[in-house]
């Protein structure tokens, strides 16, 4: 179903969410960086640009406590950190690539075990995606059978019109809901012109062909070629809106302290770095290999789609220039149907 | 303000840089060359390591060659195969880290082949690599750069630097600025850019001289320093980073162009330079020095901190 909101009444739909004391959170600048962050009001929100992480930090926070301890004698007292209190939350400004991404990661945190830190904030957070009428040559959303105007992953759905507004697609029951309560801001669909979407300019890839590939080359020369000039940091896995490797650790004295969930990647050394001193991921080419593999492989193998969005993140931000699109354009030339 | 930055000299420093590389490596003077070849992206170069005179003819030097190679010759990067004397592609900024490395007896003159260009800055970032240099995208570090011309090289293109525009150093004004604020002030300043971090440990990563095969920050018996992306973990690991770096940064700044989280990075060590200017006389340059100006001591060593 599709409706429409002028910018104005987009603008006080949040504001009346802000102060009705839901928590909005939207791309807004944070000391000189564009990131999803709580917004104090609606026009702080800055929706021309992609923020520098992903939204994926809704729903799976950069580091959370899960839990607290303190000893006292010879008892011991653990704390749960309780997911009920985590706030209802509507995630504005979301581009498809970064909603596309939130489906992927419910696969992972609901499979075998149920993660309720991300499943509760899921079940508390309405988003709000935004079409893209912009893309640079490091976007390439298309390639990976996604598009500036996919709504997966989004609960209520904009596309810019020519005169400022938004033509809103709903796309589930809590869109519905969303729209409902502010029924007021709301109107019919006139007769408005959508604004072009995007184009990346990356051909598509036959993912299919390059799972096929990656099925038989675990050892090929392509890994040295593309990866060793990897510096081995972890900025391509935490702009990812879809990685999701965490670590936990506890932290604080032998008195008190908490543990805590925080991102981790698989081109740390540590990563794979086992208490024995062996590390099966030795040379940091198999460990971008991992990165590669995960993403085209590995999460294939077990949830049947692709564990990446082509939000091109990591294309733009790696030190050394690695292009993840070079990379897979190249696998997908040289793999054979 | 529109200052273009003349580059145009940058097209017969590539050619140089192939042909160069060509006959090095065609010669058997070195086994391998360190240097940037072209990406996918418009306007997009990344380092790259050839072995054989045939791919010379990959290599480039455009605006947005900005890393410092001498990453790729350090210990921590012990998977690049490393066998005789190497060729690598250095700006003044890059010499003086390897340079630098030479002192700390990491590596030794006679191993490395230097080409070195005549550089009249390169992008500050290359998230945009097509961007055109002007004085709004040029990197920061260009802004003050001392060492257009590297010297002590084994090769430098036989071009001359183009006249370059007289533009006012921005670390020197922001580090002036921030010394200025109270100690709260500052101190609130640093929090609010340390709390972006992520530990994804770029900065550390691009570093020539975190060349610890072990970073104190990734051991755990003991945890010397919170792992965790929050306040006291980055604020102990920003610290460790600048203190660690002090009186050996030699202002590369890759740091802070890595950075995703623009993080001003490199204000800390040229603060620190600054610190090392002022106390010991020492300054990064073209000269090896074995001994670093905080792993010596001289009689005329400030004392005035012992009471």
């Amino acid at each position: 179903m599709q409706t429409y909101i002028s910018h104005h009444n987009f603008h006080t739909l949040l504001d009346t969410l802000i102060t009705g004391g839901i928590r909005v959170v939207a791309p807004r600048l944070t000391a000189g960086t564009l990131l999803y962050a709580p917004l104090g009001e609606s026009g702080d929100m800055v929706l021309d640009q992609l923020p520098r992480r992903s939204a994926k930090e809704a729903f799976f926070p950069v580091c959370e406590d899960i839990l607290s301890y303190e000893k006292g004698g010879q008892q011991v007292r653990l704390t749960d950190v309780e997911p009920a209190t985590f706030p209802v939350t509507v995630l504005v400004g979301v581009r498809p690539c970064d909603a596309a991404a939130i489906p992927v990661l419910d696969a992972v945190f609901s499979w075998d075990y149920k993660d309720e830190f991300f499943l509760e904030r899921r079940r508390k957070t309405t988003v709000i995606g935004i079409a893209c009428t912009t893309a640079d040559d490091a976007c390439f959303c298309t390639a990976v059978g996604l598009s500036p105007a996919e709504t997966k992953g989004s609960d209520l759905f904009l596309t810019p019109v020519a005169d400022g507004g938004y033509l809103c697609d709903i796309c589930s029951e809590k869109g519905e809901a969303l729209v409902a309560d502010g029924s007021s801001l709301f109107t019919e669909l006139g007769n408005v012109t959508p604004l072009p979407f995007a184009s990346p300019a990356v051909p598509a890839f036959d993912l299919k062909k390059v799972k096929g590939w990656l099925d038989g080359h675990f050892e090929d020369p392509l890994w040295d070629g593309t990866a060793l000039r990897c510096v081995g940091c972890g900025a391509c896995a935490f702009v990812c809106p879809a990685c999701h490797c965490f670590d936990i650790v506890d932290e604080g004295t032998e008195k008190s302290g908490k543990r805590r969930k925080s991102w981790d990647a698989c081109g740390f050394w540590k990563f794979t770095h086992h208490a024995s001193g062996h590390n099966p991921r030795d040379k940091q080419p198999k460990r971008y290999r991992n990165r590669i593999m995960h993403k085209f492989k590995y999460y294939d193998d077990k949830f049947g789609q692709t564990l990446c969005t082509g939000c091109g993140r990591c294309v733009r931000i790696c030190p050394v220039g690695i292009d993840i699109a070079a990379i897979v354009a190249e696998i997908d030339g040289m793999a054979v149907e | 303000m529109n200052n273009t930055i003349d580059i145009s000299h940058y097209a017969a420093i590539a050619d140089s840089i192939r042909a160069e590389a060509a006959r090095i490596l065609e010669q058997g003077v070195v086994t391998a060359v360190v240097a940037y070849t072209t990406g996918r992206r418009a306007g997009s170069v990344q380092p790259v390591i050839i072995t054989a005179a045939a791919e010379a003819e990959r290599l480039t030097f455009t605006a947005a060659s900005v890393n410092n190679l001498a990453v790729y010759l350090t210990k921590a990067k012990k998977d690049i195969p490393r066998s005789g004397r190497i060729g690598i592609v250095v700006k003044g900024c890059d010499l003086k880290a390897l340079v630098g490395l030479m002192g700390e007896s990491q590596l030794q003159r006679d191993q490395l082949y230097l080409i070195g260009i005549p550089c009249a800055g390169v992008l500050a970032s290359t998230v945009r690599p097509a961007e055109a240099l002007i004085a709004a995208t040029l990197a920061p570090k260009c802004r003050e750069c001392d060492a257009h011309l590297p010297e002590g090289c084994d090769y430098v293109p036989a071009v001359s630097l183009p006249s370059a525009p007289t533009l006012e150093p921005s670390y020197a004004a922001e580090i002036a600025r921030l010394e200025a604020l109270t100690p709260a002030e500052r101190w609130a300043y640093w929090k609010e850019q340390f709390a972006k971090c992520i530990k994804c440990y770029a900065c550390r990563q691009v570093c020539p001289f975190c060349f610890c095969e072990q970073c104190l920050c990734d051991r755990n018996k003991p945890q010397m320093v919170d792992t965790t992306p929050r306040p006291a973990g980055n604020t102990a690991w920003h610290i460790v980073r600048a203190m660690h770096l002090a009186g050996r940064c030699a202002g590369c700044a890759e740091c802070e162009r890595v950075c995703p989280m623009d993080i001003p990075l490199n204000l800390l060590n040229r603060k620190m330079a600054k610190e090392l200017k002022e106390l010991f006389d020492y300054e990064a340059g073209f000269a090896v020095h074995e001994k670093g100006p905080l792993n010596s001591f001289m009689e005329k060593d400030d004392q005035s901190f012992i009471k």
